[in-house]
């Protein structure tokens, strides 16, 4: 019984991931691609400060400011972390995730759809 | 202390419970609210699976009184191998329903939630967890696969789960459910290497004496150094011997039946060889020393309840001539003993002299050769079967060839027992 879920799951689990990666697109992902910073919105450290909760937080990372209001409640860690830095200049904080550690290029990938504007005098 | 009695039935569902109380207690403690249905469903089959892991890993620690408390070292073992697989099965839903939920947001990047070679360092340890489980299972389901060798590929499964709750631990960062889960699976792994593989808690006896009783099969009287064990007739002790003066011992405790137990503490195992490590046993002498573990088991602990069929095959007599030196038959008590040659067949004189004291002992012997036994044959010669409470050790396949037989002839199933003595 327990050999035959063993070798059921295994099965199903490699052809979900086989299934997957078939369906990845061969070109690059143009929601992907940066917005011309001209014509994006522009937000200064003031505007930021105003969205500093759960209800509405916006991070700069990198000259980019991030509304990450509804990625919040999918941070992998507890929600303490992530909201320290709503409301503020986070690039520091998300490259060493404030331990030392970079976040995946996983996480860089995950960021654009969060992306509202570039940060006033930032770069 | 344990004894030859059988576990109430309570106990023998403490390992059901702890392997249903340790997901569900994770997964209430950290499961969050309202997150889309695919993320609630990958942070939930992780924290379950891990539950199981754990509860996997503390269901391995061969320690007489946990045994006892969790009705016996067979019921841990079978709920050991639940755990772990069912465990395993929920770790693997964890990464897909990840890429489910990305699939959901973003369907063009779902496959990157399962490309570890883009993610960072603690989430690729998460993936070297996971494909440690699957060396490890792959191997203990592995058909014809050597002992040393799967125990090599079964220790990756420790491995395998302190690396999972490290992943969690540098994820989650400083939560006490990371903190639990993390100590837990540290301290139940160096439990069993540290103290249970080496002994440490276990008695130390010295080899008096050994006798060779059947070709490749050996008797050892032991005597305790200090506190002895006190196995029931039925019962077997996990002995690791030492290394000896013209003896180097292979370092591993390997299960052995008591054969016969004294009231000054001494204790004798019958040693066959079967694998390289009971080969090796073959030649201690006098002056070895030997840990050992337990009592374990309930085989036999109902022997007086009604009379009796035993059935031996091979080396799987040793239980019963443990409880035939033990005393006399309280039942009308018949012995079927198949085994290839008499050469082979340990005990066979000594048996075949115990009917003349023991008037309601009787053994039917049969020599086999190479062909499997006639069973239809040798139940032939047992008066009112029907009655009878059947114990059967030896291998498992003698045990699935005489149960449709004994149904046949109106045994329950429920009145037969088979101990096969095998621990993997």
């Amino acid at each position: 019984m327990m050999r035959r879920l063993f070798i059921a799951a295994t099965a199903a689990f490699w052809l979900a991931v086989a299934a997957l990666w078939f369906s990845a697109p061969s070109r690059p992902d143009e929601s992907a691609a940066p917005v011309p910073a001209a014509a994006e919105p522009r937000y200064t450290l003031a505007d930021l400060a105003k969205h500093a909760g759960a209800e509405s937080c916006w991070m700069a990372i990198d000259g980019r400011v991030y509304d990450f209001t509804a990625y919040l409640p999918k941070h992998p860690a507890d929600d303490a972390f992530m909201l320290a830095w709503c409301g503020k200049e986070a690039s520091e904080a998300y490259r060493t995730k404030t331990r030392g550690r970079a976040h995946s290029k996983r996480a860089d990938e995950l960021m654009p759809p969060y992306r509202i504007g570039v940060l006033a005098g930032g770069g | 202390m344990t004894t030859g009695a059988r576990h109430p039935g309570w106990r023998r569902l403490a390992p059901a419970v702890l392997a249903v109380m340790m997901p569900a207690a994770l997964v209430a403690w950290n499961a969050p609210d309202g997150l889309p249905g695919w993320r609630q469903v990958g942070i939930a089959s992780a924290w379950a699976g891990l539950g199981l892991l754990l509860a996997s890993l503390l269901l391995m620690l061969r320690e007489p009184r946990l045994a006892s408390w969790l009705g016996g070292l067979e019921a841990m073992y079978r709920w050991h191998h639940r755990s772990g697989t069912l465990g395993y099965a929920l770790t693997l839903l964890h990464p897909l329903a990840l890429a489910a939920d990305a699939w959901q947001e973003v369907p063009s990047r779902a496959h990157l939630a399962l490309a570890p070679w883009s993610q960072s360092w603690p989430t690729q340890l998460g993936w070297v967890a996971l494909l440690l489980l699957m060396a490890g299972l792959g191997a203990t389901f592995a058909h014809g696969i050597g002992y040393r060798r799967w125990r090599t590929l079964h220790a990756a499964l420790g491995a395998a789960v302190i690396a999972a709750a490290v992943h969690v631990f540098v994820l989650l960062g400083d939560t006490a459910a990371a903190w639990a889960a993390l100590g837990l699976a540290v301290a139940a792994v160096g439990w069993r290497l540290l103290v249970v593989d080496r002994g440490l808690l276990a008695p130390t006896y010295r080899v008096e004496r050994v006798e060779h009783v059947a070709q490749g099969v050996i008797e050892a009287l032991l005597r305790p150094l200090g506190p002895a064990l006190r196995p029931a007739a039925g019962q077997f002790v996990l002995a690791r011997f030492l290394d000896g003066e013209r003896y180097r011992a292979c370092g591993e405790f390997h299960p052995f039946t008591a054969s016969a137990v004294g009231h000054d503490g001494t204790l004798q195992v019958t040693v066959k060889a079967l694998g390289a490590c009971s080969w090796r046993i073959q030649e201690i002498a006098a002056g070895v020393l030997v840990r050992l573990q337990g009592p374990f088991g309930d085989f036999l602990a109902d022997a007086d309840a009604a009379p009796q069929l035993w059935v031996a095959g091979g080396i799987g007599v040793t239980p019963f001539v443990a409880a035939l030196r033990e005393r006399p038959c309280p039942k009308p008590t018949t012995l079927i003993y198949v085994y290839r040659g008499d050469v082979d067949a340990a005990f066979l004189d000594e048996l075949r002299a115990t009917p003349a004291a023991d008037p309601n002992f009787r053994l039917v012997a049969a020599a086999t050769g190479s062909a499997p036994p006639d069973l239809d044959a040798l139940l032939d010669q047992v008066e009112g079967l029907a009655g009878r409470r059947v114990q059967v050790c030896g291998p498992a396949g003698l045990a699935a060839a005489l149960l449709p037989l004994l149904r046949a002839r109106g045994v329950p199933p429920g009145w037969v027992r088979h101990e096969s003595f095998d621990f993997r």
